[in-house]
């Protein structure tokens, strides 16, 4: 590439600027206009500086640096705490912008970016296309306490050092005009300086050159700096091309501070950003809000799934502060004589005593105090010197010595190296992690074997036995983790936890080789490795609702479906029975699917959408008065057997209700709709038979810009008519059904209908867990999030998880969103109430499992309401959401496979219950979640009358108000009439 | 960084030997071949049991058979028939109005093969019908006694049709299946190896009914499937006129399908057995293959 120079247009003396409007590359030759300031600058610098040495340049930056003020202000901890953090820049114009704004104070506005809680500021240095200049770095930073970013073209290496003596703590190197050597070089003089270098790359090739530097901060640029095309899609494709040992800075292109919300689930950390804010009338508003999109939200199911981190082998108080900044959740002090990281009783006292300190109210990390084979005096010397929370077990010991330690153990198994038989190793892994659980121990740690000591080698365990081992039981990974490999190890593995120790020190200046220790040092953490450790281990679960986190004994047919969409034991309920028309559909579908729902861009997203606009989390709430007469209920059903039943219920109520739309039918309609996008289809079809999941699907149509059909059998057009009017006000066109029985399944068959004929256009967002593969588990995926947020929530007041979970079931998506949490923990029971119509021997019901029979309705096998000769008998059920003759394939899997209590209600006890909520507890049930309500209390007598396990004293149960009932006023109305 | 798991992929699972090799397969191939020796397209009209009563769906299938049918379908009325249009969802609800169950239908099948014992019945019915909870042994043991030579079942694919492939064999029932203008080339390819007796080939991205036209797509679709499939190909969906039928057979089709417009030339109450009689009797002229150019 030659960078030619040229003169700049329309004037002699060097401030003048050329036209300030873009410069686009054919006026300035195939390098573009970067090249143009690259020559230039490199012009201007060579006769500022005339023959001045690069040594006495960095003599008076050290002498700067000396100075009050002078010392370098660090950024990259800042970057890696957790989120994605602004950069904010000042900038008079630009050759992409053309003016900006041309008389900006840099100093109000760098003031303004502190106050709106950006990290660091970026001045541009650059005079005639940027109007910037070293002395507005310099004023900038006596302005703010922030580290200043010099935005500048670098091209001479005695540019580094004079921008940080005059007052740089970062600068920008450019792979675009450097080449790759130069490049490297001028990082690590940059980093001797104290500067940070912030090294930027457009595309692949710049990228590998930019990554082969010891820069630790990596920019990715969607703008073409040699054409000035941007691409906002370009630092999210490169992002999967750095590794996670580095902070990643996405440039350029970010007009709304929503982006941002994908680029932090993506895992970038800064975000730079210029024009939007210079161009913005209030700055430090707008920088608000750019902060505020970036940073993590606070959102209970998901911060239930993140790993426990633990940061091993600490032997400074720099450790223990930067374990303690980076919110982990236990330290390490190894006691092990003779090993690197070995610390005398007194000194593991003093940093056991630091973290105490150090920590903030109420929350500090687990003190370990890390022993092999120690003697029983040894440890209990350590324990009264120490006082740790717990006592890690490193060496041989066996199971009996578990009892006497008298604190909690953490146990290490070592995994053997190089297993070729993986299976045997993770069953002797299991096996030995039983035992020493069920002899007291409180958790399992997994480490390698091998080398002079016992663990930490820093080499890996092999991914498939651990994950084998973390299926079974809760276990701590450890191992070779470190942060570049620890996104991928939590996301494959569903440990509970992860440790680390080598792959946080000090050993190499890019962490990525690691460097052997020397004899007789004491190796030490790095804060930034440690930060960013703990940031990475945490950021690849948060937005992944659907990576297993932990262990289940629960079969995975039970959990997951197989590749053909079947679910149960036997494998032989759901699948997909369609006419061949729709399979492309749905094979498109499933195929988006798989990719989507690992994708955490999208889960980001949909959560903004859900929490800001749909109004989750929606509270539980404990329902004391409601519980009493509940329990009295099942007191007298349960006769003899009443005690075996509890003394007090805690029944809380998960109140699906207050989600906007009145239903959890929300969850899956946005996600679907948001599907609906990516599958590039411009239409969407939907069946409702209470109303709720069309006007939620209505609603999300209108949110996002996309019309909408909902086909609605007749009779349900009659019967929930406020909802057809609300599906029409929110612009959506529902369309009468008139044949079958004018109901749900006649609506479904219909927009089946459609759909065959529509398929190439639009996409069917169906309501519930049922309908043909992928349906049964995208819903499931949409709808987790209740049971994901209530598991959460009663952890945080009860401690726990409940002891039972009890959901109405029609289809079985507010069900299985409820209930899908819990079926992997064996300590919760799992219950469903049907609607028993007028009563299941009447056969006027809507009972699929206990009432139906094995059979195919819409697509899959499941239980369905049918006569000997296959024709599908109409359900009858007061409640229009219930009111379907079939149930989904996974509650049909469950149900056989004994994971499932079913029980159910009828019209005239459903309605009882929704008056009986009301009058107790103030709250309007939908009649579908009023089904639940009713069948409770003869559930809890069914446990106290079988034999097992009787429920706790204090049972917890958890029931899904799965809607609000005003769309039943009046049922209950006619309900009156006819009393 | 992230794993992201690669699609699966649903292609059906490459063959198991379909049930191209069965008696009725054979049954169904042999008519094929008969029309073909005569240098046309083979007509498969379609008729509603117990559509508008069980008498009258007799009538209509032999009045049928007698004006031109190589193969005959019948359909097993159902409550909720997804792949089906407002024509056939009427007639079929009319059916079952009119009491029709499996038995009367099966009745029928045996009446109709024991009047016209040349003429292969392929009953055509829904996934929930044939097999409900089971492997369909029960009721395609019937309609294989009854005289079927073959079934189609319009909402299973190879996918899930593999347990009863293996029930059909042994009853000597061909399994037909369906490709649709949405079927993608290589399934196409993988379903009419899986397909027994014929392939049938859905003319429109739709449902059933009578459409004016046909979408100009279908010849193209026509021609690939005959490139693809072992089996003889036949066209429905839509396939309503004399022009319909000529252009499928220019367009390579050795048969042609005809179901709704036959219940609509049976007239509001379904009665008029004469009108499907003229029209059956048209759609066979028009199934003559134009001569060779010289």
């Amino acid at each position: 590439m030659t960078i030619a120079a040229r003169p700049p247009r329309g004037g002699a003396s060097a401030g003048a600027a050329p036209a300030g409007h873009a410069t686009r590359s054919a006026r300035s030759g195939r390098a573009g206009v970067v090249a143009d300031i690259a020559a230039r600058r490199l012009s201007d610098v060579r006769a500022e500086l005339g023959g001045r040495s690069y040594r006495s340049l960095a003599d008076e930056a050290a002498a700067y640096a000396a100075l009050p003020g002078g010392a370098v202000r660090p950024v990259a901890e800042r970057l890696a705490a957790p989120g994605l953090h602004l950069i904010a820049e000042v900038k008079r114009r630009s050759p992409s912008a053309g003016a900006i704004a041309a008389d900006a104070d840099p100093i109000a506005l760098a003031r303004a970016y502190e106050a709106g809680g950006a990290s660091a500021i970026s001045v541009l240095c650059e005079a005639h296309w940027f109007g910037g200049s070293v002395a507005d770095l310099t004023a900038v930073r006596r302005a703010v306490t922030l580290p200043i970013l010099a935005k500048e073209f670098v091209v001479d290496e005695r540019q580094l050092p004079v921008l940080r003596a005059t007052g740089a703590d970062l600068v920008l190197l450019l792979a675009c005009i450097l080449p790759a050597a130069k490049l490297a070089r001028f990082a690590r003089l940059a980093r001797e300086l104290g500067l940070e270098p912030l090294v930027e790359a457009h595309d692949e090739r710049e990228l590998e050159a930019a990554l082969a530097t010891e820069a630790r901060l990596i920019g990715l640029n969607n703008r073409n700096l040699r054409t000035l095309a941007v691409d906002p899609e370009q630092c999210l494709r490169l992002r999967t091309l750095v590794p996670n040992d580095r902070l990643v800075v996405g440039e350029s292109g970010v007009t709304d501070p929503r982006m941002l919300v994908g680029w932090r689930a993506v895992g970038l950390d800064a975000a730079l950003i210029g024009e939007a804010l210079m161009r913005s009338a209030d700055p430090a508003a707008a920088a608000r809000a750019f902060v505020t999109a970036g940073s993590v939200p606070h959102d209970v199911a998901a911060e239930a799934r993140l790993p426990l981190v633990k940061i091993c082998g600490v032997t400074d108080s720099e450790g223990v502060l930067s374990a303690v900044r980076s919110g982990a959740d236990a330290v390490g002090l190894n006691i092990v004589p003779g090993t690197p990281r070995c610390l005398t009783l007194t000194e593991a006292s003093w940093l056991a005593t630091l973290v105490r300190g150090a920590s903030p109210a109420g929350k500090r990390p687990r003190i370990v105090v890390v022993t092999a084979d120690a003697s029983p005096a040894e440890t209990r010397a350590a324990i009264a010197a120490i006082d740790p929370d717990a006592v890690q077990l490193s060496g041989n010991e066996p199971v009996a010595a578990i009892a006497s330690i008298g604190r909690p153990v953490w146990k290490v198994l070592h995994l053997p190296d190089g297993a070729s038989d993986a299976a045997s190793v993770a069953a002797d892994a299991i096996a030995a992690g039983r035992a020493y659980l069920a002899a007291g121990a409180e958790r399992i740690i997994l480490d390698t074997a091998g080398g002079p000591f016992r663990g930490g080698t820093g080499r890996l365990i092999d991914r498939g036995v651990a994950a084998a081992v973390a299926r079974e039981l809760p276990v701590i990974l450890a191992g070779g983790l470190e942060p570049s490999n620890v996104a991928e190890a939590v996301i494959e593995v569903p440990a509970i936890g992860v440790d680390v120790s080598s792959g946080v020190e000090q050993n190499s200046s890019t962490g990525r080789s690691r460097a052997p220790r020397a004899p007789g040092s004491r190796p030490r953490k790095d804060p930034l490795r440690v930060a960013l450790f703990a940031k990475r281990a945490r950021a690849a679960r948060f937005d992944r609702p659907h990576v297993p986190v932990r262990p289940t004994p629960v079969p995975d047919a039970l959990l997951e479906p197989d590749a053909q969409g079947r679910w149960g034991l036997n494998r032989d309920f759901g699948g997909r029975y369609v006419p061949e028309t729709l399979v492309a559909a749905l094979d498109q579908l499933e195929a988006a699917w798989r990719q989507t729902r690992h994708d955490p861009r999208f889960w980001a997203e949909l959560r903004e959408l859900q929490f800001h606009y749909g109004g989750r989390p929606t509270p539980v709430y404990r329902a004391d008065r409601l519980g009493a007469e509940v329990l009295e209920a099942a007191r007298g059903l349960a006769d003899e057997r009443q005690d075996r039943l509890p003394d007090r219920l805690r029944l809380y109520l998960k109140r699906e209700d207050l989600n906007h739309t009145g239903a959890h039918k929300l969850n899956n309609a946005l996600g679907q709709v948001l599907l609906t996008r990516r599958l590039g289809k411009s239409r969407v079809i939907a069946e409702t038979g209470a109303g709720m999941h069309g006007v939620a699907t209505a609603t999300a149509c209108a949110l996002l810009e996309i019309p909408c059909v909902v086909h609605m059998g007749v009779e349900d057009i009659k019967r929930q008519a406020p909802n057809v009017l609300r599906m029409e006000a929110l612009g959506a066109e529902v369309r009468p059904v008139h044949g079958g029985s004018g109901t749900l399944k006649d609506a479904v068959s219909e927009a089946l209908r459609d759909w065959v004929t529509n398929v190439e256009t639009s996409h069917y967002c169906l309501g519930s867990t049922m309908g043909p593969h992928p349906y049964p588990m995208i819903v499931r995926d949409f709808q987790r999030v209740i049971g994901d947020e209530a598991a959460a929530q009663l952890m945080a007041i009860e401690g726990r998880l409940p002891d039972m979970a009890i959901a109405c079931v029609g289809g079985g998506s507010n069900a299985l969103g409820l209930l899908n949490r819990f079926i992997g923990e064996p300590s919760v029971r799992l219950a469903v109430a049907e609607a028993a119509g007028e009563g299941i021997g009447t056969g006027r019901h809507a009972a699929a499992l206990l009432g139906g029979t094995p059979g195919i309705l819409h697509g899959s096998r499941s239980y369905m309401l049918q006569d000997p000769g296959g024709q599908v008998i109409e359900a009858v059920s007061i409640s229009a959401g219930l009111d379907y003759p079939g149930i989904g394939p996974q509650l049909a899997a469950l149900m056989e496979a004994g994971r499932l209590v079913v029980s159910s209600a009828t019209d005239v006890e459903a309605i009882e219950a929704m008056r009986q909520v009301a009058r107790t507890e103030g709250i309007l049930a939908a009649v579908e979640s009023a089904h639940a309500v009713a069948a409770l209390p003869g559930v809890l007598a069914r446990t106290a009358a079988e034999g097992g396990e009787p429920l706790p004293r204090e049972v917890v149960v958890v029931l899904g108000l799965s809607g609000r009932g005003d769309k039943d006023l009046a049922a209950l109305g006619l309900r009156e009439a006819a009393r | 960084m992230t794993a992201i798991v690669a699609p699966s992929t649903t292609a059906p699972p490459v063959a198991p030997a379909g049930t191209n090799d069965t008696a009725g397969a054979r049954r169904i191939a042999a008519a094929f071949a008969r029309a073909a020796s005569e240098n046309r397209a083979a007509l498969i009209p379609y008729v509603v049991a117990g559509y508008p009563d069980h008498e009258t769906s007799l009538a209509a299938a032999l009045a049928a058979a007698d004006a031109g049918a190589d193969l005959l379908e019948v359909g097993l009325p159902y409550s909720d028939p997804l792949a089906d249009g407002a024509t056939l969802q009427r007639a079929t609800s009319a059916a079952l109005r009119a009491g029709a169950t499996l038995e009367r239908s099966v009745a029928l099948l045996r009446s109709i093969s024991a009047a016209r014992p040349d003429l292969p019945l392929v009953p055509m019915c829904y996934a929930n019908q044939i097999l409900g909870g089971g492997d369909g042994r029960a009721v395609a043991g019937r309609l294989a006694e009854a005289g079927a030579a073959g079934v189609i079942v319009a909402d299973m694919t190879p996918d899930e049709g593999a347990r009863f492939e293996a029930v059909a064999r042994e009853l000597g029932l061909a399994v037909v299946y369906l490709i649709a203008p949405t079927t993608t080339p290589d399934r196409r390819v993988a379903v009419a190896r899986r397909s027994g007796g014929f392939l049938y080939c859905v003319s429109l991205v739709g449902v059933t009914g009578a459409r004016t036209s046909l979408p100009p797509s279908v010849r193209g679709l026509v021609a690939a499937a005959k490139a693809d499939s072992p089996v003889p190909v036949a066209v429905g969906f839509g396939v309503s006129t004399p022009a319909h039928v000529r252009m499928l057979v220019r367009a390579g089709a050795d048969g042609v399908i005809v179901a709704s417009a036959l219940v609509d030339a049976l007239g509001p109450d379904g009665h008029h057995v004469a009108a499907l009689s003229r029209l059956v009797g048209e759609l066979r002229a028009a199934t003559a293959r134009p001569n060779a150019r010289t």
